[in-house]
C-alpha cells in the first residue's frame, strides 16, 4: 500500500533555501503512512483458515445450485421508497456535482503543491472511497457519476432523446478494463502523478473520452465502458444492500450479488486488473523489490510498468488455466474453457474486494480524512471555506493490531465468499457428476491468491 | 469416482507446500535485524550513504519505538533532496557533506525515507 502513499506525497514542496537544515513543512504533509507488517500469527492463522475453508468446501458443500433470486430479506416499505425516491438521488447527485466544480476549480486555479486537493480527490476519495462507498451501498457511482449526468443534461439541453447513439455498442467491458489498467497505473507507477500538470492532462483525456464515447455510444457508454462505473458496479455486487429480481430492495448476502453477474465480454479482463492492480500495489512496497528496482540499469519505470503488467496478465493465465483443467476433469471440449472462465471470474470479485479492504483501509481512513484539510483551501489563497483547516485525522480505527486485524479477516472472508461463490456457479454450469472435480482448480487458484495477499501483507 | 477421492487431500498439500515455501522465501523483517544500527538509550543511530543508486546499507526496515528517536546521517555523492515520508521532514544533500535527520516516532506505522534525484528509497522506519 506504500506506493500510493508515496506518489500522494512526492508533491511535497522542495527543501526551503539552499544548504538548509531539516525544514518542517505544513503538519502531516501529505499521506505516507504505510501498515506495519502483518504479524506472523496473524498470517499463520488467516492461510490455516483459507486451507481449512477450502476443504470443507470441496468435501461437504451443497451438490444442488442453492442461491435463488428471490432470496432476500426485504426492506420496510418506508425505507424502500426513500432508497427508490427521487430526492434522495439528487441530493446525491448535487452533491457530487459540487465536488467535482469545487474539485476542478482546484485543478485549474489551485497552487502546483502540496496544498491542492486534487490529488487526495483523484486517488483518495474517488479510487478507495469510491470502492469502500460501493462495497457498503451498491452501485453508487452509476447515480453519483457527474459525466452521466453532463450527458442528460447536454442532451436536455438539446431537446434530444436521452438514448441518442450513432453507433451499437458491442465491447463489454473491455474498455473499462483498459481505463482500469490505466488508471492503476497512472496511479502506481507514472511519475509526477500528483503534479497539476499531469492531473490537467488525466482529467482532460478522461473527459474527452467520456463524452465522445457517450456521444457516438449512448449512455451504453457508462453503463459498461466507464471503469469508474465498473469498479463500483462490481465491487457494488458485494454490498449487503441490492434489488431482487423483481426490482424490491432486500438485504442479501454477497453472495446473491455475485452469483446475479453473467459472464460477458471483458469481464476476465477486469477482474485480472482489479485483483492484479492491487496486489501489485502491496508488492512493489516489498523493499528487496524496490532496492532491486531502483539499483538496476534498466529505467525503473519501464520495470514497474513491465511488472504492473504481469501482475494483470497472471491472474488472467491462471484463472484461464484452471478453467482448462475444470473443463477437462469434467470431460468438456477445451473450447469449452473459454465461457467457462467467464462464468467463474465473478467469484474473484469477493476475493479482489478483500483484497481492497486489506490493502487500503487505513489510507482510506487517514487520507480521506485528511483530504478535507485540503479541500476547505482549493485555491491555496489560505482560506478556510469549509472550517477544516485544523481537522486532526482520528485515528482510533488504524490502530496496528486493529488493522492487522481487518486486514486478515477481509482476505480470508473474501476467499469464503470466493469459493462459495465459484462452487454455486460450478455445480450450476457443470454437469452435476463432474462438479465436485471440477471445481478443485479453481479452489488451488484461490488458494494460491489468498496465500499471495497474506504474504504480500506480511513482507511489505 | 474412487481416485477423485484423494484429490481434495492432494491440493491441500500442495497449497500447504506452497505457504510453506512462500513464507520461508520471504525475508525476515525481524526486530533490529537491520545493519548498520547503533543504539544508544533510546536515540538509534544509522549513516547511510548514496553512490549513484547504490544504497549503502541495502535498504532495511527500521524498528523505532513509539516516543524514540531515529538520528539518520545520509552522505550522496550528488546533490539531492532528502525526504522522510510521516514525519514531514525534509533536507537538502549536498555532494559528500553529511546531513543529519532526527527522527522522532509519535504514530505507529511504517514509513519511508527516500531521495527525490533519482526516487530511491533508502529505509522504512516501523514506529510501534
Amino acid at each position: 500500500m506504500a506506493s500510493l502513499p508515496a506518489a500522494l506525497a512526492s508533491a511535497l514542496p522542495p527543501a526551503l533555501g539552499p544548504g538548509s537544515v531539516p525544514a518542517v513543512v505544513p503538519a502531516h504533509g501529505v499521506g505516507s503512512r504505510g501498515d506495519l507488517p502483518l504479524p506472523f500469527t496473524a498470517l499463520v492463522i488467516a492461510a490455516v483458515a483459507a486451507l481449512v475453508i477450502s476443504f470443507v468446501a470441496i468435501s461437504t458443500l451443497w451438490r444442488e445450485p442453492r442461491l435463488r433470486d428471490t432470496d432476500g430479506v426485504l426492506l420496510p416499505g418506508p425505507v424502500a421508497a426513500v432508497l427508490d425516491s427521487r430526492w434522495l438521488r439528487v441530493v446525491a447527485r448535487v452533491l457530487a456535482g459540487i465536488v467535482t466544480v469545487w474539485t476542478l476549480a482546484a485543478l485549474v486555479f489551485g497552487p502546483d503543491s502540496a496544498r491542492n486537493p486534487v490529488p487526495q480527490v483523484v486517488y483518495v476519495w474517488l479510487w478507495v472511497g469510491l470502492a469502500f462507498s460501493s462495497m457498503l451501498l451498491g452501485p453508487v457511482w452509476r447515480v453519483i457519476n457527474p459525466l452521466r449526468a453532463l450527458h442528460a443534461g447536454l442532451l436536455r439541453l438539446a431537446r434530444v432523446s436521452p438514448d441518442l447513439a450513432a453507433l451499437p455498442y458491442r465491447w463489454g467491458l473491455w474498455p473499462a478494463a483498459l481505463g482500469l489498467g490505466t488508471f492503476t497505473w497512472v496511479e502506481l507507477v507514472a511519475e509526477d502523478n500528483t503534479s497539476l500538470g499531469f492531473l490537467r492532462v488525466l482529467v482532460g483525456v478522461f473527459f474527452a473520452v467520456s463524452l465522445l464515447g457517450a456521444a457516438v455510444f449512448g449512455r451504453t457508454w457508462f453503463d459498461h465502458a466507464d471503469p469508474f462505473e465498473a469498479w463500483s458496479r462490481l465491487l457494488g455486487l458485494l454490498s449487503p444492500l441490492g434489488r431482487r429480481h423483481d426490482g424490491r430492495w432486500v438485504l442479501r448476502t454477497p453472495l446473491h450479488g455475485v452469483n446475479g453477474l453473467r459472464g460477458q465480454r471483458g469481464l476476465v479482463p477486469t477482474v485480472a486488473v482489479m485483483l492484479g492492480g492491487t496486489a501489485y500495489d502491496g508488492f512493489s512496497a516489498n523493499l528487496s523489490w524496490a532496492t532491486f528496482v531502483q539499483s538496476s540499469p534498466l529505467p525503473s519505470a519501464l520495470l514497474r510498468t513491465a511488472t504492473l503488467l504481469a501482475f494483470f496478465g497472471f491472474v488472467a493465465l491462471t484463472i484461464w488455466l484452471a478453467s482448462v483443467v475444470s473443463v477437462r476433469l469434467a470431460g468438456e471440449p477445451f473450447s469449452r474453457s473459454f465461457s467457462f472462465v467467464s462464468d467463474i471470474a465473478p467469484s474473484l470479485i469477493p476475493i479482489a474486494g478483500g483484497y481492497v479492504i486489506a490493502h487500503y483501509w487505513s489510507l482510506w481512513v487517514y487520507q480521506g480524512q485528511f483530504a478535507w484539510r485540503l479541500l476547505t483551501d482549493p485555491l491555496g489563497t489560505g482560506a478556510d471555506l469549509l472550517g477544516t483547516a485544523d481537522l486532526t485525522p482520528n485515528d482510533l480505527l488504524i490502530q496496528p493490531t486493529l488493522v492487522a486485524t481487518i486486514q486478515a479477516v477481509s482476505i480470508v472472508v473474501g476467499h469464503l465468499l470466493g469459493v462459495l461463490a465459484a462452487h454455486e456457479r460450478a455445480i450450476t454450469v457443470l454437469d452435476r457428476r463432474a462438479a465436485v472435480i471440477g471445481q478443485v482448480p479453481l479452489m488451488v487458484v484461490m488458494v494460491f491468491y489468498t496465500l499471495g495477499g497474506l504474504t504480500i501483507l506480511f513482507a511489505p | 469416482m474412487r481416485t477423485f477421492r484423494a484429490l481434495p487431500y492432494a491440493v491441500c498439500v500442495l497449497a500447504l507446500v506452497g505457504a510453506a515455501a512462500c513464507s520461508s522465501g520471504t525475508p525476515d523483517p525481524g526486530p533490529g535485524g537491520s545493519t548498520g544500527v547503533v543504539s544508544t538509550g533510546s536515540v538509534k543511530r544509522l549513516e547511510v550513504t548514496v553512490t549513484g543508486t547504490t544504497v549503502t546499507p541495502a535498504p532495511a526496515q527500521v524498528d523505532l519505538p513509539i516516543g524514540s528517536t531515529l538520528e539518520l546521517v545520509v552522505t550522496s555523492d550528488h546533490d539531492d533532496e532528502l525526504h522522510a515520508h510521516g514525519f514531514d521532514v525534509e533536507a537538502t544533500l549536498k555532494a559528500g557533506t553529511p546531513t543529519t535527520l532526527r527522527l522522532t516516532g509519535t504514530e505507529a506505522g511504517l514509513y519511508e525515507v527516500e531521495t527525490h534525484e533519482p526516487a530511491l528509497t533508502l529505509l522504512t522506519v516501523a514506529v510501534r
